[in-house]
């Protein structure tokens, strides 16, 4: 059953809630939706997994750009509710049209929903039957208007496929091509046997990086639930469809023979060059194909359109670039789907040359596209400043750190309680963690800090000796215990004697080690684990690039999986290195905090103890869009 | 196509005709003596000068307050009370400004002419921080809102907040007054305002310290507060910075309505 609707606006508001569905929902869901997805750039996710001590919820959402409207539903995450997104299409289509900024009571849209909500269960029953039976039934004809939202919500990937079968509008569209060389398999509903709905493997292949990082935002934010398997994965269930209409729409695509060929919107993460370059070649068809890339990552949005939008849509496409053109100057209404593609390409490619990594560039510009999408363009704006506009905003909040990164009042803190504060320094193989290390201690030295350096980096000949060095130069105490010992009792003795001497904070050097390295993840879990650190600093080379999102998220997830504890830490802040070897390619720092959400505390650049800075989101942000 | 020709053709005249016009000024140009032309062109330059200056000069009226405090603290919920006297159905977690020019809705039902408030209230959560910088300039008064509720938790954020908004060039620059508001006094668990304005003071002190130095990059600031070598105190500020208590789900908030009329130019 649905728990609950909410309207409510973007400042904050709530405009109306579903009263008969009066069960006070458990926790904070909303609250928890909006801090931790809608702020974090992820609004382009299908839905949003909620936990709480005695409530599991899933949260599906739709904004309303140009009203600054918010929609969410609410439902038991165990329930699969088909109709949600329909549901949500239709409030948010009812909805927009009584809406009035100086208005804020509106108790007479209980009666429009109770109805809406009837035909969006009976439609889902419907569905159920018509399954069974293996046809499509036709539908009411109120249906029509509102046929966009694809229905998502399932999540056993396995039998996402065959769950909710069927095609409609837009979504079918999408799917299409996103599965066009993908052979979809299981088909239930025979009209839609051509459009291929993708079968579970694939797409989830697609949407691996939806999925990578709603894991990871829920490690975070629950702290606890190791080994979470549900994912938010947009399903590729849609809904049935009146028969005449599928045929009807069959036709029309196969009117456009170009598409019917395109074979690079497959999964990004195949063909994503093959894809560059046909546009690079043809603008003409690039504009589709740019399209259809998005949209079939999102059926979370639903445009208003109706059904002379959807059908008009073909034709528009065929008309090229000459259309849009035209439409560009005569100015248009509401900013849609296919209007943003053009510039978000150009920006993901742009990100994408600062060495943001691909499915980081593309969940933000998806994020963006979510924001963007039926708000009016300004008068005399391009479409491209407007985007770049939104994407400079995006970016700003998401290097913003969630919480203070002011380490000196954390140390003194510490210091009161007569505890050291203690940091431990992870990463992969010669990314400096050492060296940087120094520069921290140095650092911290400066400012009447008493440092010690723990050397626990019992795995890589040498280690100790280098810190030794270190250590020496700086005059700063070290502790070491050779080679042989478990780095976690290493680690767990210096602290004790920190504490016996009054040591303020403890810099603790681990081994490096890759990300997929079983044996030696457990050992940095068991450190993390035993001793509790104050902050565990990730240090990486800001040179990476597609890479960071890998090793950042093994290691959270490796730190969460291989816990004990039921509040397993993860990364706290991220150490950037090498950064003066970087010249513009800055990607690393953003695609690093969005995957980690962890914010940059230091910056290293150059080789001295001196080179260490802090992060300065604003130039980042430049240097980025630049 | 018909259309097009006669657009041509149209177009055509019109050119004709401000040729001659153009040769025609020329002409009345040439029998004009230059005095008089230098002179026009004096004045026409003088005057349009003089408008720049005006425009400089003339700042919009200062009557923007801003609502500003961690996510969670009220804003939103004082915001709607100040605008309509209720919070409605409740309230979320802002993404995104409530802004409105208003007249307070406690003077609505007054005959007299009040003037309307441009209020501000500035989303807390730590995302959306970037948006304060944007709307500072304009401030002429910035309510801090404190939950006095859950404040000891929230005693280090709120005061680190405090002191980037008190350290803030603008701020201290045009003196703007800040007016620290623990909200949420309807309840009894609530902390008085002379603890929260101790603890804060007491916060803020050690950030004092650990905030003036990181390494170069982000462009230090340069301003300290208060007395060095002084344990700090509000009373230090150069801006005025005042304490006051408000409720906002009950709408006890005459002493934010006291600040904004007092800062607001009526
Ligand atoms: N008891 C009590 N609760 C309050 C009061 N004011 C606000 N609240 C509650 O505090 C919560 C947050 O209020 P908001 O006004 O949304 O907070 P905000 O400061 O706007 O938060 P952000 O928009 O995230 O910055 C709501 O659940 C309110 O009901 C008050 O005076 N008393
Ligand atoms: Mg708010």
């Amino acid at each position: 059953m649905l728990e609950q609707l909410l309207i409510f606006t973007r400042g904050g508001l709530i405009l109306w809630t579903c009263k008969e569905l009066g069960n006070a929902l458990k926790g904070s869901p909303i609250d928890t939706l909006i801090r931790s997805c809608l702020l974090e750039e992820r609004s382009g996710a299908a839905s949003f997994d909620y936990n709480a001590p005695g409530a599991a919820y899933t949260l599906k959402w739709t904004f309303h750009n140009e009203l600054g409207l918010v929609f969410v539903a609410v439902y038991q995450k165990i329930l699969h509710l088909l109709y949600v997104d329909e549901l949500l299409a239709m409030v948010k289509h009812e909805f927009s049209g009584i809406y009035d900024p100086k208005r804020t009571v509106y108790s007479d849209f209980g009666e429009t929903f109770r109805q809406l909500k009837k035909e969006a269960e009976a439609r889902a029953e419907e569905l159920k039957k018509s399954k069974q039976v293996g046809k499509p039934v036709n539908n009411s004809k109120k249906q029509g208007q509102v046929q966009k939202a694809g229905l998502g919500g399932d999540k056993k990937k396995n039998e996402g496929g065959l769950a909710s079968d069927g095609g409609d509008g837009d979504t079918m569209k999408g799917r299409r091509l996103e599965n066009g060389n993908s052979n979809g398999n299981h088909v239930d509903i025979k009209e839609s046997n051509v459009f291929g709905t993708a079968n579970g493997k694939e797409n989830t292949s697609s949407n691996l990086g939806a999925f990578d990082v709603n894991k990871l935002q829920k490690l975070r934010s629950k702290g606890g639930k190791k080994a979470e398997k549900t994912v938010t994965v947009d399903s590729n269930g849609s809904k049935a469809e009146p028969k005449k209409k599928i045929t009807k729409k069959n036709r029309v695509w196969d009117d456009s023979p170009p598409e019917s060929k395109l074979d690079f919107t497959d999964p990004v993460d195949e063909n994503g060059d093959n894809n560059t370059e046909v546009v690079a070649a043809d603008h003409g068809e690039s504009m589709m194909d740019k399209e259809e890339d998005f949209s079939s990552e999102s059926e979370a949005e639903e445009e208003e359109e109706g059904e002379v939008g959807k059908e008009s849509k073909p034709d528009k496409q065929k008309k090229g670039w000459f259309s849009s053109m035209f439409q560009s100057i005569a100015g248009k209404a509401n900013l849609e789907r296919s209007d943003l593609e053009p510039a978000l390409k150009a920006l993901k490619d742009r990100l994408m040359t600062k060495n943001v990594a691909e499915e980081i560039a593309e969940k933000l510009c998806e994020s963006v596209a979510t924001s963007l999408e039926g708000k009016k363009l300004a008068s005399f704006t391009r479409i491209s400043s407007t985007v770049q506009a939104a994407m400079e905003e995006a970016l700003v909040r998401i290097l913003t750190p969630r919480r203070s990164i002011d380490i000196l009042r954390d140390v003194h803190a510490a210091r009161e309680q007569r505890k050291p504060y203690v940091v431990v320094f992870v990463g992969v193989n010669g990314v400096g963690k050492s060296t940087n290390l120094a520069k921290v201690a140095y650092w911290l030295q400066q400012h009447n800090v008493s440092v010690m350096m723990a050397a626990c980096d019992t795995f890589r000949s040498g280690a100790v000796e280098q810190l030794r060095t270190h250590a020496r130069r700086l005059q700063i105490p070290i502790f070491e215990k050779g080679y042989e010992k478990d780095p976690a009792v290493v680690a767990k003795e210096a602290i004790q004697e920190a504490t016996n001497n009054g040591s303020d904070v403890v810099l603790v050097d681990t081994a490096g080690r890759m990300q997929d390295n079983e044996p030696l993840m457990r050992a940095l879990s068991k450190l993390v684990n035993l001793n509790n650190p104050d902050l565990v600093l990730f240090v990486g080379e800001a040179l990476v690039g597609n890479d960071a999102v890998d090793q950042l998220s093994k290691f959270n997830q490796k730190l969460a999986d291989l816990s004990t504890s039921s509040n397993p830490r993860l990364i706290d802040g991220i150490l950037l290195t090498k950064f003066d070897t970087i010249d513009d390619k800055v990607g690393a720092a953003l695609s690093m905090v969005y995957i980690s959400g962890a914010p940059v505390m230091f910056v290293g650049c150059g080789q001295s103890y001196t080179d260490l800075k802090k992060l300065n989101v604003k130039s980042i942000v430049k240097t980025l869009l630049k | 196509m018909e259309g097009l020709e006669q657009l041509k053709t149209q177009a055509g005249r019109l050119k004709k005709l401000a040729g001659q016009w153009s040769s025609q000024a020329l002409e009345y140009v040439h029998q004009v003596p230059s005095e008089q032309i230098y002179a026009a062109v004096a004045i026409l330059l003088f005057t349009s000068f003089l408008l720049l200056l005006v425009r400089l000069f003339k700042r919009p009226k200062a009557n923007t307050i801003l609502l500003t405090g961690l996510s969670g603290s009220g804003k939103t919920v004082l915001f709607y009370q100040l605008r309509d006297g209720s919070s409605h159905h409740g309230t979320l977690t802002s993404m995104e400004p409530n802004e409105g020019t208003f007249v307070l809705h406690s003077e609505k039902s007054k005959n007299g002419k009040e003037n309307p408030v441009h209020l501000i209230d500035v989303p807390g959560h730590s995302r959306l921080r970037a948006k304060l910088d944007d709307v500072l300039p304009q401030a002429a008064g910035i309510v801090f809102v404190v939950d006095a509720l859950e404040f000891l938790p929230n005693c280090r954020a709120a005061s680190e907040y405090l002191y980037d908004i008190l350290t803030k060039v603008s701020v201290v620059r045009k003196k703007i007054p800040v007016l620290i508001l623990c909200n949420k006094t309807d309840k009894v668990t609530a902390h008085s305002k002379e603890f929260i304005r101790k603890q804060l003071e007491k916060e803020i002190d050690k950030l004092r310290a650990s905030r003036s130095v990181i390494s170069t990059a982000d462009i230090a600031n340069d301003i300290t507060l208060g007395v060095p070598g002084e344990p700090f105190s509000f009373s230090q500020c150069q801006n005025k910075v005042k304490v006051a208590e408000a409720s906002g789900v009950t709408g006890e908030i005459s002493e934010v309505e006291q600040f904004i009329r007092d800062h607001v130019k009526s």
